[in-house]
This record gives C-alpha cells, sequence and structure tokens, in this order.
C-alpha cells in the first residue's frame, strides 16, 4: 500500500488533520473520516452532482477530487449551510417550495446553487436550469428546485 | 518536471482532474504516480498581448476563461464555447492545460485552440518548444507531447478587427461532450471576405479545420461551404449518433455558424 | 381550555392542506440516513466480481490470490452461498409460467454481463475492489441471445437446461370477434411498436448493510429497498430463520420507482456472509453496477392493429407482445408482470368491444427485468394511444375527438374492459376536457398551421390512460404470486407519554409519506400533524406488510392509518366521556385536545392518556377491561382497487436540422381521489412525467450482440437534466370519490404512464407532413434523423 500523505482541511470551519491514502477521495475524506455524511456519491464520475461540496469558495466534485489535493484548502459541505433546528435560507426556500423528495441530490444541489447565486446574475429561469444542468435528479422534475432557487435569487436582489 | 521524468514515462499529471479521475474511478486507468501541478505558481494567468491576443496559463480555469473580459473583448468565440464546457463545478476545476492534453475531440478547447490558431507551449526537461495546434492533436486522446513534458501556456494570436464568429454545439444534453460543433471565424474588409477559418469538434479523430468547407465558401458561399463540410467530416458510429448523423449535423451546424459570423462581421 | 374559535371540527383540517414536509429539515440539513451512511463497529466492505461474459460456463475459479491479499478477510464463491443460504425462486400460479431458481453469487453457469460471480470481504472498498482483481475466472462461452425473436425460436439455446423453453410466460386475452371487427372496419392502422429497455436510476445506488447479532442469533439488513416485508419473508425462508430474528430496515432511501422492489442477490449475499463471519458488512453498488443489475423494464415488442368505424368508434384491437425479461424471472414480481400488464392494460380507458392479444415473456441474456414506474402501463398507452392517433389521421378526425368519442362515459361506470379489469369509476372523459381547456387546445392547433405554413416541426400530443391503484385481495399485483399485496397494516398507539406513533408496513423512498400519513391519522385522531410520528420500513413494527410500490401508498397507508386512528379516536372519547363526565357523544376532538361540545370543558389527549396509563384508579377496571390502551392494530384490504386516471397534453417542436426535440407545453390533468397534501402530488407528476420525458426522448439501455452492457455509465445512458424537462401544469379534477377508505386513490406512475405516448404523439403530429409515425422510442435526434432521411427518400 502507498505511503500515507499528512493532510489538514479546514472543514465547515474547523482545522482536521489527518493521515491519508493518496487515492482516497474526498468524498470518502468527508463521509467517512469526518463523518460528514450529508455530502452523497451518486456515480463517482461526475456527472450526478450529488457529490457536490465548495472548495475554497467554488463548487467542485468531491468525487473526482483526492482529499490530498484539499490539504490547506477550506471545505463546506451542506452541513455548512444551516442545522435540523435552524435550517439555512436556502434550504428554507427548498423546504417551502416542496424542492426534494428523495433527499439524495439534495445536498448537491444546495451546494451548487449556492455557487451559482454568487457567480450568476440567474436573470431568468432558464439561467437557473443551465446552472443545474450538473446536478441530476429523478424525484422531483427540477421545477420546485428551479422555483426555489429562484426564490433564493428574489431575496438576495432584495425583490 | 523532474518527477515526471523520473518515472518512466509511467507517471500521470493531474490538474484540474474532471476528466482523469472518472477513469481512475472506474479503474480502467492506473499509474504508480501522480503528480498534482494543481501548486506551482504563475500557470494561472491570461496576459494581454499588444498583437491583440491572449497569452493563458495551462492552469487557468475553465471558469476563469468565461468570466475573463479580455477573452470575452478579444476571442468572442471563445467566450461563447466556454458556456458550453460541462457545469460549472467542472469549470470551477478544469483547465485549459488539462483540457488540451486529454485531446478529446469532442470537446471545446481543442477545438478553440485549433479555430484560433493556437500555439501551444509545452514545458519538458530540455525546455520550453511551441506546438502549433494542427499539429498538436494526432489522435483521439492523443497528442505529441512526450510523457515528461506538460503544457505550460497558451499563445492565442490576435485576431483582425472586422472578424465574425459563429460557434454551434449540438448536444444530447447540456453540459455533455458534443456530438457534433462547428465554429467559423470570417473576416471581411471593406465588404469582402479576406478570411475564414472554420473547424469541426466531435466530427473527427482530432479537432480539425474544415478546409474543403472554407475553399467552397470562399469561392461559392454559405451553402456551398456547409455541403463540403461533410467532406471534412470523418465522424464515428457511436451511441450517441451515426456517422451519417454527424455528417448530416456537419452541414448544419456550419451553414449557421457561417450565417452568424457574416452577420458579425458586417457589424 | 377551549379550542379556538376558527377551527371548525367538522371540516377537513389536514387532508387537502399543502403541509411541509417533516422529513425535509434532517434530509436538508445532511442528516438522513440513508444506508451507505450506516457504520458499524468492525464492519467490513464488499465488492462482486461480475461476469463479463453474457452466457457462459464457469469452468475455474481460483480466489487464493484475491484472499492472499493484506487486508482481505475472506472470499465467497457461489458454492460457499449454495452452502449458506437455500435455494429460492419466484412462483407464480400463472398457466404457462416457468420459474427459475436465482444463484445469488453464480454456481456453474453465468446468464447476463453483470451477474455476481465472487464475493470479495475487505476491511475497505478500496482494498475489497483491489482484490478484485486477483480472482481468477475462467469461462467456455455458450451462444449468446440478446435478441428475443431468436430466443423463443423452439430450436434456440436453453439459458435454463432445467426449462421447457426461453419462454418463461404466455397469456392469451380475447373478448368478442376481433377478425369480423377488422373485416368491417372503415380504417386500419397499426404496425410494430418498440419500447426499449430502461432503467429506473435512484439517485442512490442500491446498497445494504447486514449485521449479526451471535448473542441473539438475529440478522438486521438494513437496505435501499421498498419492500421490506417481502424481503424480510423471504430471507425468513433463505435462512431458516423466524420473524423476529430477521428484521429488515429501509431508513431513509434515496428514491427507489420500482427499481428497489426485487430482492436483490447482493441482499442475501450480505445476509448470508453477516451470518457466517460474526461481522456487520456493508456493500454500496456503484454506478456502473447499478446500469448493468438493477431491474430493467420496458423492454416490449408489440405489434399491434385497430381498427375503427367512419365515425371514428374502436371497433376492434389485436396485439401481439413479446416481452424480453432478461436472465432470470425476478423475485416476487416474476418475469410476468410487466408483459401481462402490457396486454391487460392496453384497453384503456376506451370502449372496445373486440380485443384480441397474446403476450409471451421471453428470457434473454440480460439484466433482468422487474417493476419500474408504471410497469406495463407505459407501453399499453403508448401502443393504444398511437393507434388512436394513426386512425384518426387515416380518416381525417383530430385526435382529442377520437378520444371524446371512444372513452368510456360517466354513465357507463363500472365499466368492464376488454381485457376483463374493471373500472369502478373515473372522470375519464372531464380528464380530457380539462386538458384540452387547460392547455389551450384548440388556439394551439390554429398556432400549429401558422408554425407550419413557415416551414417549422410543431406537434400537439394527446394521451388517456387509466390504471388500478390500490389493488385489493381481489387482483394480484403480478397475477398467481404467493405474496399478498392486497393488504396493509397500520398501529395507530397513544403511548404512556401521550406521544402518537402511527407505524405502517410501508416503506419511503420520498414519497412523503411522513407527512402525508401523518395528515391522515392527525385528522382522525383530532391531533396536530406534527404530533404524529410515522414510522414506516422496518419489519420489527408490524406483523406483516410489503412495501410500497404499485402506487398503493396512499390507498393502503391512508385507509389502514383511518380504520387504526378511528379505532383508537372511539378509545379516546369513551374515556375522555369518562373523566369530563359527559356522553360519548358529546365529546370531540380537534389540536390535540378533548373536550365537551358546547362547553369549556376539556382535556389535552397527553393528560387523558397520562391519566388512562399511570393515574391509578382514574379510569374504572371495567371500562380499562376493556379497552386496555389507546393502540389499535388494524389491517386493510380496499379489495378491488380503485381506477386513476389522467389526460396528458403537451407542445413540442422538433428542429428540422439538429432533430432536437423541444417540449414548450406539457399539462397532466389527473383524477387522483381525495389529494392529501397537494404539494406532494404535484411534486409525484413532476418528477414521473420527468421520468416519462427521459424515456420518451433519451434513455436507452443497449447490449451489443455479445450481451455487453453499452451504456454503463451516465455518460452513455443519459437522463434529463433541468434544461431537458419543462415547467409542468398539474390539475387534480374534483371527481366523484371512489370507495375506497378516505376516498384516496393511488398516484406516482402517471407521469410514466402517459408521458411517453403523449410525446410519441406529439412528435408524429409534428412530423405528420413527412408522413411519419413515431413507431420506436427514445426519438432520439438520430432516430428522427433516419426516418426523415427515409420520408425524403421515398
Amino acid at each position: 500500500m502507498t505511503a500515507k500523505i499528512s493532510i489538514t482541511v479546514t472543514v465547515n470551519g474547523t482545522a482536521q488533520a489527518a493521515d491519508v491514502e493518496p487515492r482516497l477521495l474526498l468524498a470518502d475524506f468527508l463521509r467517512e473520516n469526518l463523518d460528514l455524511t450529508g455530502t452523497h456519491v451518486g456515480c463517482e464520475h461526475g456527472i450526478c452532482g450529488a457529490c457536490t461540496v465548495l472548495m475554497n469558495g467554488d463548487s467542485v466534485r468531491s468525487c473526482l477530487t483526492f482529499a490530498v489535493q484539499a490539504d490547506g484548502a477550506e471545505v463546506e459541505t451542506v452541513e455548512s449551510l444551516g442545522s435540523i433546528d435552524e435550517l439555512g435560507p436556502l434550504q428554507q426556500a427548498f423546504r417551502e417550495k416542496h424542492a426534494l423528495q428523495c433527499g439524495f441530490c439534495t445536498p448537491g444541489m444546495l451546494m451548487t446553487a449556492t455557487d451559482m447565486l454568487r457567480k450568476y446574475p440567474l436573470e431568468t429561469d432558464d439561467d437557473i436550469r443551465d446552472g443545474l444542468s450538473g446536478n441530476i435528479c429523478r424525484c422531483t422534475g427540477y421545477q420546485n428546485i428551479v422555483a426555489a432557487v429562484r426564490s433564493a435569487a428574489d431575496k438576495r436582489d432584495g425583490k | 518536471m523532474a518527477a515526471l521524468a523520473a518515472s518512466n514515462g509511467d507517471a500521470k499529471v493531474l490538474a484540474g482532474g474532471q476528466s482523469l479521475v472518472p477513469m481512475l474511478n472506474f479503474r480502467v486507468v492506473d499509474a504508480p504516480l501522480f503528480v498534482d501541478i494543481n501548486g506551482i505558481e504563475g500557470l494561472d494567468l491570461i496576459e494581454e498581448k499588444e498583437d491583440g491576443g491572449l497569452r493563458i496559463g495551462a492552469l487557468t480555469r475553465h471558469f476563469a476563461l468565461e468570466t475573463s473580459v479580455s477573452v470575452r473583448d478579444r476571442f468572442p468565440v471563445l467566450h461563447e464555447a466556454m458556456k458550453h464546457v460541462a457545469h460549472l463545478a467542472i469549470r470551477n476545476r478544469g483547465t485549459i492545460g488539462g483540457s488540451l492534453s486529454h485531446a478529446d475531440p469532442a470537446a471545446e478547447l481543442p477545438m478553440m485552440a485549433v479555430l484560433l490558431d493556437a500555439k501551444i507551449v509545452a514545458a519538458g526537461p530540455d525546455g520550453e518548444r511551441e506546438i502549433p495546434a494542427g499539429d498538436f492533436f494526432t489522435a483521439p486522446l492523443t497528442t505529441v507531447l512526450a510523457p515528461d513534458e506538460i503544457v505550460v501556456a497558451v499563445d492565442l494570436p490576435g485576431l483582425p478587427a472586422a472578424t465574425g464568429w459563429g460557434f454551434e454545439e449540438f448536444a444530447q444534453r447540456r453540459g455533455d461532450f458534443a456530438v457534433a460543433g462547428v465554429a467559423a471565424l470570417v473576416t471581411r474588409e471593406g465588404g469582402t471576405v479576406t478570411n475564414t477559418r472554420i473547424a469541426l469538434m466531435g466530427l473527427h479523430d482530432t479537432p480539425v479545420r474544415a478546409r474543403s468547407a472554407e475553399a467552397a465558401f470562399g469561392e461559392s458561399g454559405i451553402e456551398a461551404a456547409a455541403v463540403a463540410a461533410r467532406q471534412d467530416a470523418d465522424p464515428m458510429n457511436d451511441l450517441h449518433g451515426s456517422a451519417d448523423y454527424r455528417r448530416h449535423l456537419a452541414e448544419a451546424l456550419t451553414r449557421r455558424v457561417l450565417t452568424a459570423a457574416l452577420e458579425r462581421a458586417a457589424q | 381550555m377551549s379550542p379556538p374559535d376558527d377551527i371548525d371540527l367538522t371540516r377537513p383540517q389536514f387532508i387537502g392542506a399543502k403541509v411541509m414536509r417533516r422529513e425535509d429539515p434532517r434530509l436538508l440539513a445532511g442528516e438522513g440516513n440513508y444506508v451507505a451512511d450506516i457504520k458499524r463497529h468492525g464492519m467490513l466492505h464488499i465488492a462482486f466480481r461480475r461476469s463479463d461474459h453474457a452466457h457462459a460456463l464457469i469452468t475455474n475459479v481460483d480466489v487464493s490470490a484475491a484472499q492472499a491479499m493484506e487486508g482481505v478477510v475472506a472470499v465467497y464463491t457461489g458454492a460457499d452461498i449454495t452452502r449458506l443460504a437455500n435455494p429460492y425462486q419466484a412462483t407464480s400460479r400463472m398457466k404457462n409460467y416457468q420459474a427459475t431458481f436465482i444463484p445469488p453469487l453464480a454456481v456453474d453457469k453465468v446468464r447476463y454481463v453483470g451477474e455476481a460471480v465472487v464475493a470479495v470481504v475487505a476491511i475497505s472498498r478500496y482494498v475489497a475492489e483491489d482484490a478484485l482483481a486477483l480472482v481468477e475466472l475462467e469461462y467456455e462461452s455458450l451462444a449468446v441471445l440478446v435478441d428475443p425473436e431468436e430466443a423463443l425460436k423452439p430450436d434456440a439455446p436453453k439459458l435454463h437446461d432445467d426449462l421447457e423453453s426461453n419462454i418463461l410466460a404466455a397469456r392469451e386475452f380475447a373478448r368478442g370477434e376481433v377478425d369480423e371487427a377488422f373485416a368491417d372496419a372503415a380504417a386500419t392502422a397499426g404496425g410494430r411498436f418498440h419500447f426499449t429497455r430502461t432503467t429506473p436510476v435512484t439517485i442512490e445506488a442500491r446498497a445494504s448493510v447486514a449485521e449479526y447479532d451471535k448473542g441473539t442469533r438475529t440478522l438486521t439488513l438494513h437496505c435501499t429497498t421498498q419492500i421490506p416485508g417481502i424481503v424480510r419473508d423471504k430471507l425468513s425462508e433463505i435462512f431458516d430463520l423466524p420473524g423476529p430474528r430477521i428484521r429488515v430496515i429501509a431508513p431513509d432511501v434515496g428514491g427507489g420507482f420500482g427499481g428497489k422492489t426485487s430482492l436483490y442477490s447482493e441482499e442475501i449475499v450480505a445476509c448470508a456472509i453477516a451470518r457466517d463471519l460474526g461481522k456487520p458488512v456493508k456493500w454500496v453498488s456503484d454506478r456502473m453496477e447499478d446500469l448493468m443489475t438493477t431491474g430493467n423494464a420496458f423492454d416490449e415488442i408489440v405489434d399491434a392493429e385497430i381498427a375503427v368505424a367512419e365515425d371514428g368508434r374502436i371497433l376492434g384491437v389485436k396485439a401481439d407482445v413479446i416481452g424480453d425479461v432478461g436472465a432470470y424471472s425476478i423475485y416476487p414480481w416474476t418475469a410476468t408482470i410487466e408483459p401481462v400488464q402490457v396486454v391487460s392494460f392496453l384497453p384503456g380507458p376506451y370502449r372496445i368491444a373486440n380485443y384480441a392479444a397474446r403476450v409471451r415473456a421471453v428470457a434473454t441474456n440480460k439484466t433482468l427485468t422487474g417493476a419500474y414506474r408504471g410497469v406495463g402501463r407505459p407501453i399499453s398507452v403508448f401502443v393504444m394511444d398511437r393507434l388512436l392517433d394513426m386512425a384518426a389521421r387515416k380518416i381525417g378526425m383530430d385526435p382529442a375527438e377520437i378520444r371524446r368519442r371512444n372513452l368510456v362515459n360517466d354513465d357507463e361506470f363500472p365499466y368492464k374492459a376488454a381485457s376483463g379489469l374493471v373500472w369502478d369509476k373515473s372522470a375519464f372523459q372531464a380528464c380530457l376536457r380539462e386538458a384540452a381547456d387547460g392547455i389551450g387546445y384548440d388556439e394551439l392547433r390554429r398556432e400549429q398551421a401558422a408554425a407550419r405554413a413557415d416551414g417549422r416541426w410543431v406537434g400537439i400530443g394527446v394521451a388517456c390512460y387509466a390504471e388500478l391503484t390500490g389493488v385489493g385481495s381481489r387482483i394480484a399485483v403480478a397475477p398467481g404470486m404467493p405474496i399478498n399485496t392486497g393488504t396493509e397494516t397500520c398501529n395507530v398507539a397513544i403511548d404512556s407519554t401521550g406521544a402518537v406513533t402511527a407505524s405502517f408496513g410501508l416503506a419511503s423512498q420520498g414519497q412523503g409519506m411522513e407527512t402525508t400519513l401523518a395528515q391522515v391519522v392527525a385528522e382522525e385522531l383530532g391531533v396536530k400533524v406534527e404530533d404524529v410520528d410515522i414510522v414506516l420500513g422496518d419489519t420489527a413494527s408490524v406483523s406483516h406488510g410489503t412495501g410500497t410500490y404499485a402506487s398503493r401508498g396512499a390507498v393502503f397507508g391512508g385507509g389502514a392509518g383511518i380504520l387504526a386512528a378511528k379505532a383508537v379516536h372511539e378509545k379516546i372519547v369513551r374515556v375522555a366521556g369518562h373523566l369530563l363526565e359527559a356522553a360519548v357523544e358529546d365529546i370531540e376532538t380537534g389540536n390535540g385536545d378533548v373536550r365537551v361540545k358546547g362547553t369549556d370543558k376539556s382535556m389535552t389527549i397527553r393528560d387523558l392518556a397520562r391519566a388512562l396509563y399511570s393515574d391509578m384508579g382514574r379510569v374504572p377496571k371495567d371500562m380499562r377491561d376493556e379497552i386496555d390502551n389507546l393502540e389499535a392494530t388494524k389491517v386493510y384490504d380496499p379489495f378491488f382497487g380503485t381506477t386513476t386516471s389522467a389526460s396528458h397534453m403537451c407542445l413540442i417542436e422538433v428542429d428540422p436540422e439538429t432533430y432536437k426535440v423541444e417540449i414548450k407545453r406539457y399539462i397532466v390533468v389527473e383524477d387522483c381521489g381525495r389529494v392529501i397534501n397537494p404539494l406532494i402530488a404535484d411534486g409525484q407528476a413532476h418528477g414521473g412525467v420527468a421520468q416519462g420525458i427521459g424515456v420518451a426522448l433519451m434513455e436507452e439501455v443497449i447490449h451489443d450482440k455479445t450481451g455487453q452492457v453499452l451504456t454503463a455509465s451516465l455518460v452513455d445512458y443519459v437522463v434529463p437534466s433541468a434544461v431537458e424537462i419543462p415547467s409542468i401544469d398539474v390539475v387534480h379534477v374534483e371527481a366523484e370519490l371512489p370507495g375506497t377508505v378516505g376516498g384516496f386513490r393511488g398516484l406516482g406512475e402517471g407521469g410514466t404512464i402517459g408521458a411517453p405516448a403523449c410525446i410519441a404523439n406529439a412528435i408524429s403530429d409534428a412530423l405528420s407532413p413527412l408522413g411519419i409515425e413515431i413507431m420506436e422510442i427514445p426519438a432520439t435526434p438520430e432516430r428522427l434523423f433516419r426516418l426523415v432521411e427515409a420520408a425524403k427518400a421515398d
């Protein structure tokens, strides 16, 4: 077995030190080493988007990133958006619009939406659909997810 | 550099990882060593050149290209192409050096390199060399890079004024690899077309210039060029489309991009 | 304390309300508990070595190198599992049915690419996969059958040597005189329809965690299953373990759609290994495994024809169906479920006097087919509604009009369809009418004419369907099966802390049953929705249950929940009558309180529970001897089931150069009875239509001639993203309620049932100037290109 590498990753604001195999995926590091199982693995080839987290503020596929590549980086997962008792505003919007059914794609959707809301004006709902096109959902048909992101965008814009 | 050289060609370069890591996860690719170049400083700059072009560092992320004002102003066709590259999360990590080195014939950046007459700057233990984009890609997923070389920059020469552009990509879904794509640049000087470049994506073993289409356009205009593009294409059959259908798209998309490019050149 | 004045306790409070889902906070916060999240001390990980041959004898299995690898704890082969588990098969009393034994790990033969052959158990999934490469397997290839028409020939090589042929099931339906009907027809239409292979693609792939407690000798399986009760009952036989010693739990499950309604080899292997090693073991499917082994669906070839009179009345329909069911007959539904449904639902909501249909389910060297949203009904509706449109075109009639003339009218219910199914009552005509109104049908036809003149390919699609949902014991979900799908159990209990729990044998994969069933029970008991805890998916909580499939959640859960809650309510009222010194008729409940009507004498139900359970002597002994406690268990059997129906309409445009189809408008008008939660009901429609769009335009499982799965990644098996799905209008028709307890109909599968037909009809409409009829889906740009080229050549 390949020698382990020491890394320190700041996850949701807390520095986490660990010795990991170079081939350990960031998704598995979060889920197995740190017990942050909110990030889900859906395909391991970057298509479904369920594993999306923020790394240094950018949405990335944690299934296509090695944990060692996150050494020194700031990683934010769905657990940073809010808690069961106090959902964050985006999570609240998802709840109000019934934008989730089974919940498995939801953390990835939330992290992608968080990045989209920061990076793009999202003037039309087509812009929202475009931005979400890298996150697959099989339950909702996307309609309510678009409505939730629209509601969050409106809040962002003070509408 | 040293690590790559020492590995005798067995090592793999890891930049954005958006193409390499899926293959690793499927266990269809493996290597004893991965050299992560993300930490190399200075390779992610976009520099404006005096000739109106750009020099783009190999580690420039797709998102940086997508949002770069210099790219939008100097190479609007590239700006448009970037919107079609996969999805935001991929664009946050993927790099131009990585995309060109991976050399997928259905990817946008290799096609842009060919369209824009890019010079690809590679660095190895013996120093740097410049490789014209037309010579860089040799087969699907294959380039002329030696195992101990990496792309460090992409040099895009400036375009003449009054150059219109067109870009059309057809994919089954937003962000998928193209089933077929065509891009064109048309320069008009005083009412005459002085320069035409047409590049094809997903229609050949590598991105290619559609030379017969370019010639036909010069002689007889859009329709002839569109039909000629069928000859320039040598597409494959796969799950996402047959060769016949792709040839059909070559014609249809060439027609669309030349129409758009001409209109834009006139403005 | 009196309840607020604005609560009217005589009118439904929660049924029909847009209650926000109770499951959401944990799922949104990333605190869901999915099987892949489960960790146990000392847990080991399983990876499967799978066959890369579609049909072959296994001539050598050498696991010694894999066993010797550091980090590998054990390696199991088919011979090991034969020792550890009893064999099983899916049986059926249906005539002409041949069952197949399904070895959890292949023993002497492999019959499809992806079939599990060896299981490696290691300290991590990474190490287990490393070891897979060290397993040595040798095969002797056998002839591969991937074409069901080849496989059904009498001289075809047999997949199962102990069977007479590869035809696992055959059935015929007939009514009236179909040949006469065709002879008298003003017009006939038809041809060969091909609905191609699909796979459900839940975003959560299948997973199992099996743990064995050596002390109590209890096996617990945490599993991404929709059918915990069925799995428990069968595992009990497979491992000779009585009920209390085998528990199956479906925690949070990330989508099912029918793909998780079968018993899978991996579940059995995980249990066998857990028991054998005495250690918890986990298996999580990766996406490639999922795309190769999760039950496929919809692989049906239908040769069908319709005969109509001049006025558009259907005179007769005939169909010959070949279902490609893959290498084994899946448990529990058997290989019959989808193919037989195709012909039994083919007549649809239409008046058809003469019908003849034959179906054969044929085994091939492909993944097993199971149940996927709609099962046979998407194919039935595709064929029937395509036939209607084709006939309409022949006689120059509008597609909506031809349906108006043939849909069963309200005054004809109960109506026995041509296949023998009985439609009790449903708003067939009203749904069509409201769909046409909702989409602005006449205006769209005008717009279409103008667009056509401009050279644009614009099409309008219509599809109408009916299905039986919430089917009780009178009709088995899959005919002749030995499991009971006709009942479901609910236990409602108010405990000594005053908390209300309602437990069901159902399981959830995202349908919101923790909320909808809480609404139903809260309504009946007179408590707040947020004070009802729903327990689902755990075989320890009810003595019998099967699970969630066939759109039965609302009917069975709602019905059983109402019966059990009513029984508990009666007890509450009796005790309250005593404690509040009033007649039982004067007691009412609401908001968690009981009170005497017209007075302000009241108490909380919580206090009432304490009085009954914990304050000795407050409730007299003879009353307590009669009522025992505030708990009741009821089993609901709707017996017949109820008809759910809908009309779909859409507007599409085909790009005349790229042949890409854009869906511009889509409306679903459904009669789904009493809607418990409109948010959730609409969400089911959106999701179902989205999957239907995927099936219609882009999803196809493709095997090559040697049986290799070419669509083994999400790059190649293409499912729609947010860009490809339009906004979908959903309208619920307020029609007469069915006779089910609560008045609920089932819903959930309607989207996939109606959408492929609707879209195929729209594309055919758009391309009708070229004389093109869509007979095969998905209608990919490639397929449309071929059709247009062929049409232009003529």
